[in-house]
């Protein structure tokens, strides 16, 4: 599903290069739950950037689903962001005045959905993340952790391929992570592939895989270690 | 992205920033409302003014002593106060044989102060005949106006305006008394509808009319007229009768080089030419005025737009994040900034329209003229189009400005 070879990425940063990825290489199978971990300035940000077609890298090749980014106009990169992929952010990133209703729509604007289409997708995945009596309040009025649900609802309400989830527990206390990551892990379970990245351990614990960044290089690619609190079924309980 | 959903997201926007919308729009409200009021003053100017004139009556044409030298703007000398002497009764009783001519009431004006008991006023007399009243539409309120035969009798009488009539007289009856003019008696015989500014910009109001044989040889002690006013007929153009006369005046005074005329013709058309001229110069200069205040106001928006650009940094690194391309960012800011100016202008045409209706209600109580009400649909039009042009013109750098935004700077942006 996500093939990357060879990324690299530099930044001319007060005159003088620097270089985030140096020749990050890897594969993400559809339905895999993949986190990515490294120390700051290891290129975390960077390389979610390319993954998600915001930036291009400076070399190497990323394709998703098949279509290369070296080949696709910025239009049509913008095209592939909607319909494919969902974002949660660390800051959530709503519109606070805007109703819930508006903001879990936003992407639809964009794909051109039809009104009434429009409203029966909003509505499921805004009671999928539980927020069904919210609808028509204003964001901004929301806690940190229905910010962050209806920001999953927004990232999903475009059935997209991949899910790139950029700190979403880093503005949230530990219960609303929690429950953030059970809807990321249910979603996970349900086949949807999901990319997080996170500089908590007990997050990334949620996901099955774990690439480490070092220097803007793969330091490691593998299975989660679970090195945490987990039931007998195998869940992540390390919130509770 | 729909361009209706891209206009509801811009209405959205809009409504959710009452504030700022409401900051954002202020600059085009005074400056539309200052369109309206301004061209609305100068199109109540120009009717005014027209109406004055149209109002002197129909088919005149006036002759004044003294030559324009060929320019139809220039004043001719006795309107500047020089005494010419050369239009005299021999030239009019030769212009009344003019079959062309209906009509010739000669003029000869002074200015005096009138006495009538304790109370006095100074005001403008004019001598004049029995036809002056009929062609310069002058009617008697109260009385009636005086006869060729008052004329020919050097009858003491006079015809007064109806402001002089309250000043004068107040709740008494004018008709039947005597007032004092220059020390001479005169037996009030009527008092006049009211007129308003004449096109000379004297106040028809509060004019005296007497015996245009009283006026010269007891009063002003000359010969000569200041004016004749002329009333072509029906049945002949009015230039073919300023040529007429021309021709008999020429005649007259033994002219054959038309460079050397002692006398200006000038018709209402001529009047209403050089009126017209100087009233749109005047709508010019003040559509000028407001015109500075629309660019005020759209660099007011454009300043405001910046800042909400820069304010609204991360909604836009968010839009394109969820697929927004550049353009629709674009089409997103324009319309906003299009919204505002169509609605500052809706509103502005409302105050505008509003302050001329509630002028016009304030001059036509204060000016003993009245006051023209015009509201030129043509304004409204103008005022509608600039306000939407002025959101597109002042819209459009800072709309660029925001599609051109880098998404990842823009998601970081605190």
């Amino acid at each position: 599903m996500i093939s990357a070879k060879g990324l690299t990425k530099d930044y001319i940063v007060d005159g003088a290069l620097t270089k985030a990825l140096v020749g990050a290489s890897f594969t993400i199978q559809k339905g895999e739950f993949v986190a990515i971990m490294g120390p700051s300035g290891s290129g975390k940000s960077t390389l979610l950037h390319i993954l998600s077609f915001l930036d291009r890298p400076t070399s190497g090749s990323y394709t998703l689903l098949g279509r290369s980014i070296s080949e696709l106009s910025d239009k049509e990169l913008a095209m592939i962001r909607n319909q494919e992929m969902g974002f949660v952010f660390q800051a959530f990133n709503l519109l606070s005045r805007a109703p819930v209703y508006q903001n879990v729509e936003l992407p639809l604007l964009y794909s051109k959905v039809p009104v009434n289409e429009r409203k029966s997708r909003v509505e499921k995945v805004v009671a999928d993340v539980g927020l069904s009596e919210k609808l028509w309040v204003e964001a901004g009025r929301l806690s940190g952790g229905e910010r962050q649900r209806v920001a999953i609802a927004r990232a999903l309400v475009n059935a997209p391929a991949v899910i790139f989830a950029d700190e979403p527990t880093g503005n949230l206390d530990s219960k609303s992570g929690e429950q953030v990551m059970e809807i990321l892990e249910r979603l996970h379970r349900a086949g949807r592939t999901i990319v997080l990245v996170t500089h908590e351990t007990y997050t990334s614990e949620y996901a099955n895989r774990l690439i480490r960044l070092k220097d803007g290089a793969v330091e490691f690619d593998g299975p989660m270690e679970k090195k945490h609190k987990h039931d007998k079924d195998g869940n992540n309980n390390f919130f509770k | 992205m729909r361009f209706s959903d891209a206009a509801r997201t811009a209405y959205q926007g809009v409504r959710r920033n009452k504030t700022r919308s409401a900051l954002t729009m202020l600059g085009i409200v005074i400056g539309i409302a200052s369109v309206i009021l301004l061209m609305s003053i100068g199109k109540s100017a120009e009717k005014l003014i027209l109406d004055q004139v149209e109002g002197t009556g129909s088919n005149l044409i006036f002759i004044v002593p003294g030559s324009t030298k060929g320019s139809r703007f220039a004043s001719p000398p006795s309107v500047q106060g020089i005494v010419i002497k050369t239009l005299v009764s021999r030239d009019v009783d030769a212009l009344k044989k003019e079959p062309t001519i209906a009509a010739v009431a000669p003029e000869a004006r002074g200015q005096a102060k009138i006495i009538y008991e304790n109370n006095d006023a100074t005001i403008t007399y004019a001598g004049t005949n029995e036809d002056f009243f009929a062609m310069r539409n002058f009617t008697a309120a109260k009385g009636a106006t005086f006869t060729n035969s008052d004329v020919d009798s050097f009858n003491r009488v006079a015809v007064i305006g109806s402001e002089l009539a309250k000043t004068l007289f107040g709740e008494v009856e004018p008709v039947g008394k005597t007032v004092r003019l220059k020390n001479i008696s005169f037996r009030v015989i009527g008092v006049l509808d009211k007129k308003g500014l004449g096109p000379m910009g004297i106040d028809q109001d509060n004019i005296v009319l007497i015996p245009i044989t009283i006026a010269q040889k007891q009063m002003l002690g000359i010969d000569h007229y200041n004016l004749v006013t002329v009333q072509a007929g029906d049945a002949y153009d009015i230039e073919f009768a300023k040529s007429r006369i021309t021709a008999v005046l020429r005649q007259n005074h033994r002219i054959t080089d038309p460079d050397k005329d002692d006398f200006t013709i000038r018709t209402q058309e001529d009047a209403l030419e050089v009126l017209s001229s100087i009233t749109s110069i005047l709508t010019i200069f003040l559509t000028s005025i407001a015109a500075i205040s629309l660019v005020v106001g759209g660099i007011g928006i454009m300043n405001i737009m910046l800042v909400s650009v820069v304010e609204r940094t991360k909604e836009i690194g968010l839009r394109k994040a969820v697929g927004a391309t550049n353009p629709d960012i674009l089409q997103q800011f324009l319309l906003e900034a299009m919204m505002l100016t169509f609605f500052g202008g809706i509103i502005g045409i409302a105050i505008g329209s509003g302050f001329t209706v509630i002028l016009y209600f304030v001059l036509i109580n204060v000016l003993p003229t009245g006051w023209a009400f015009a509201l030129p649909l043509s304004a409204i039009g103008l005022a509608a189009g600039v306000s939407s042009l002025t959101g597109v013109v002042f819209g459009i750098y800072p709309a660029r400005k925001a599609s051109l935004a880098n998404p990842i700077d823009s998601l970081r942006y605190e």
